[in-house]
């Protein structure tokens, strides 16, 4: 019951957030974004054809009128159809779930990791292997996505290479080809993120080493190892849940645009930028929109979840 | 100090503790030498910085090593040195053999965790107990502890007691085990007055019912003078006096103990003008002096104090030890 009211309570307080979101986007994209006007035309349209076409795309409404009919979009979950003609909601149906399953392996393994080196390094912090990984994860860090992007794939994808794996394009139609193709892109995800997840992993685990809790439960003879899985980890959970959430509308929405242009993958990212640059505002509203939609949600969980791991949380 | 012919719980000998730091090496600890008779209860004494804590922590090994460092001389508990024990067979020590609280109740035990499970997790460390078993004996150690309703305290969190109560979790916690010796730093420091009364009497009955030595680490003098028989008083990482406390507080040797007990305020007392301060600064660690440490503070100073640091020797006929070469 406590739950449910909190919920709501919540859900209701993201209704400003997610108006000032679309509101901010949705300036900018009619006031700074291209103009598919020209786009749909051709060369040396009429007057005519031109007025034409802006009624079509409603460009001859005030600004408030359209934003009305975007806020109406929202509540109905229907955002009408992209420049191709198809309905904005089947074209992010499709895409959707191959930004997930693109991005997902890469992203967990890169958590796994990266926690699983973060606590070697933590454990053995100050000595050489602590050093050993932290000077992994900065090298990791500091070289650029492209550059690892492009070495993987002359790694394992190029005649140069180990030639193992397609360079480009997407197949998920049975799981072995979806393990052909997902593996490069899987593997440059990892390597990115393995770097940033080791160093936050290491300084809250560190930070929550030297907490007097922990001092008392070796006072008390439990084995340092025990020390780690079972109290430091449970007290780590808040800023971990933190992080892995507020990835979730990124993982989710956002796609790895990168990733998805230089692999030739028709994922949410791909079909997000493409409509930045070509103005096809009915699929940037629907981006812009659940984006801020699963934000409030993630918040939503993310505080329940809290609630959860740590018996001080009071949901308020 | 002379112990007579009961054997220590714990014998310190010459126990000298380092720090690596950037500036340099830190003498923590220099050659500090006591005994903990059985049942007994030793107060560590000084103020802050003096080596007391570490002292305390490092007789089971709890400073952070690195940078920390045992650098010299013996812990023996019933004969058996700590010190050159491996990992595992100091953890069995903990909580077993000796068990330590601290000073801070309001974060000594984990929040997410409840008390009982964090009682129960000690219990089973130790003794052979299945969940249900050690559950009941962590009800029955609240209870001695006084914390009412023993049984449903187990599922409260830490934030669920007060100080005073989460220290007696503490105190029930620590002695489960029935160790030998409870080592206590500063158990009362962050409670209020009436509660530390409340906690001190608590670690007292408790001391005589599990026939433990206690090692109280504390820079409160009334603390000591109300609860040890016998006290070692600590200055800039070494024993400075030794004694009982009817000794070291009727006649004390050292004029920095002196000064210390001078320094107490009194409400029975005529009003002094001022309360008397021991003037100048605890010297620098890493910049001792080659005489005596406490020489640059020291009313009684004479050029021999600057030169040649003094020796702990016996003093008087009570088994009192001073490093004094003018004592009182």
């Amino acid at each position: 019951m406590e739950l449910l009211q909190y919920s709501l309570r919540k859900l209701l307080g993201g209704i400003p957030l997610v108006i000032g979101v679309t509101l901010v986007s949705f300036a900018l994209m009619v006031y700074f974004g291209p103009d598919q006007t020209y786009l749909l035309l051709g060369k040396n349209p009429t007057p005519e054809q031109i007025l034409e076409v802006r009624q079509q795309l409603g460009y001859d409404q005030p600004f408030i009128t359209r934003y009305l009919g975007f806020l109406r979009e929202i509540v109905t979950l229907d955002f009408g159809a992209a420049s191709t003609g198809e309905p904005v909601m089947d074209l992010l149906a499709k895409t959707m779930p191959v930004s997930l399953i693109l991005i997902l392996p890469g992203f967990i393994l890169g958590h796994v990791v990266g926690l699983m080196m973060a606590l070697a390094a933590a454990y053995w912090r100050g000595r050489w292997l602590d050093k050993l990984i932290m000077a992994i994860a900065v090298v990791g860090m500091s070289i650029s996505f492209l550059i690892v992007i492009i070495g993987f794939q002359i790694l394992l994808s190029s005649s140069d290479g180990l030639d193992l794996f397609p360079v480009r394009g997407w197949n998920a139609s049975t799981f072995a080809d979806y393990l052909t193709y997902v593996t490069v892109p899987t593997l440059a995800t990892m390597f990115v993120a393995v770097g940033y997840e080791t160093r936050f992993y290491r300084s809250i685990l560190v930070e929550e080493m030297s907490r007097d809790h922990v001092r008392t439960a070796r006072a008390f003879g439990l084995p340092e190892s025990r020390i780690f899985v079972r109290n430091i980890l449970k007290n780590c959970l808040i800023p971990i849940i933190t992080r892995i959430m507020f990835s979730i509308p990124q993982v989710a929405i956002g796609g790895a645009l990168l990733i998805e242009s230089y692999f030739g993958i028709p994922g949410v990212g791909k079909a997000t930028y493409e409509a930045i640059v070509t103005g096809d505002q009915p699929v940037l509203k629907a981006v812009v929109s659940l984006t801020a939609i699963l934000f409030v949600l993630v918040v939503i969980l993310t505080d329940i979840l809290y609630r959860a791991v740590d018996p001080r949380v009071t949901l308020k | 100090m002379s112990t007579g012919d009961i054997q220590p719980v714990l014998r310190v000998r010459d126990l000298s503790i380092e720090f690596a730091t950037e500036e340099g090496i830190v003498p923590a600890v220099d050659r500090v030498s006591f005994d903990v008779l059985p049942n007994e209860t030793l107060g560590l004494v000084g103020e802050s910085g003096c080596g007391k804590t570490v002292t305390g922590l490092s007789i089971l090994r709890l400073i952070p090593m690195p940078p920390g460092r045992i650098a010299g001389g013996s812990i023996e508990l019933n004969g058996r040195d700590l010190v050159p024990l491996a990992a595992r067979d100091i953890e069995d020590v903990r909580g077993r053999d000796i068990s330590m609280i601290f000073q801070e109740p309001m974060t000594a035990l984990n929040p997410v965790f409840t008390i009982g499970s964090q009682m129960v997790d000690v219990l089973r460390r130790h003794r052979d107990l299945s969940r249900r078993e050690a559950r009941a004996v962590a009800a029955e150690m609240l209870a001695k502890v006084n914390i009412p309703e023993p049984a449903s305290r187990l599922d409260d969190y830490p934030h669920q007691l007060s100080g005073g109560m989460r220290q007696r979790v503490m105190i029930a916690m620590a002695l489960s085990c029935k160790p030998q010796l409870l080592i206590a730093d500063e158990p009362t420091t962050a409670l209020d007055v009436t509660t530390q009364a409340q906690v001190l009497e608590q670690i007292r009955g408790l001391q005589a019912e599990f026939r433990m030595a206690v090692i109280l680490v504390t820079h409160d003098l009334g603390v000591v003078a109300e609860t040890c028989r016998r006290a070692v008083v600590m200055y800039c990482g070494s024993i400075v006096e030794s004694g009982t406390v009817e000794e070291l507080f009727g006649h004390p040797r050292h004029p920095y103990t002196a000064g210390l007990l001078a320094s107490i305020p009194r409400l029975r007392r005529e009003r002094l003008p001022e309360l008397p301060v021991i003037p100048g600064r605890v010297p620098d660690l890493l910049a001792l002096p080659t005489g005596c440490r406490f020489a640059d503070r020291c009313p009684r100073v004479q050029d021999r104090c600057r030169l040649e640091r003094p020796a702990l020797v016996a003093a008087g006929s009570g088994g009192s030890q001073v490093a004094c070469h003018y004592p009182l």
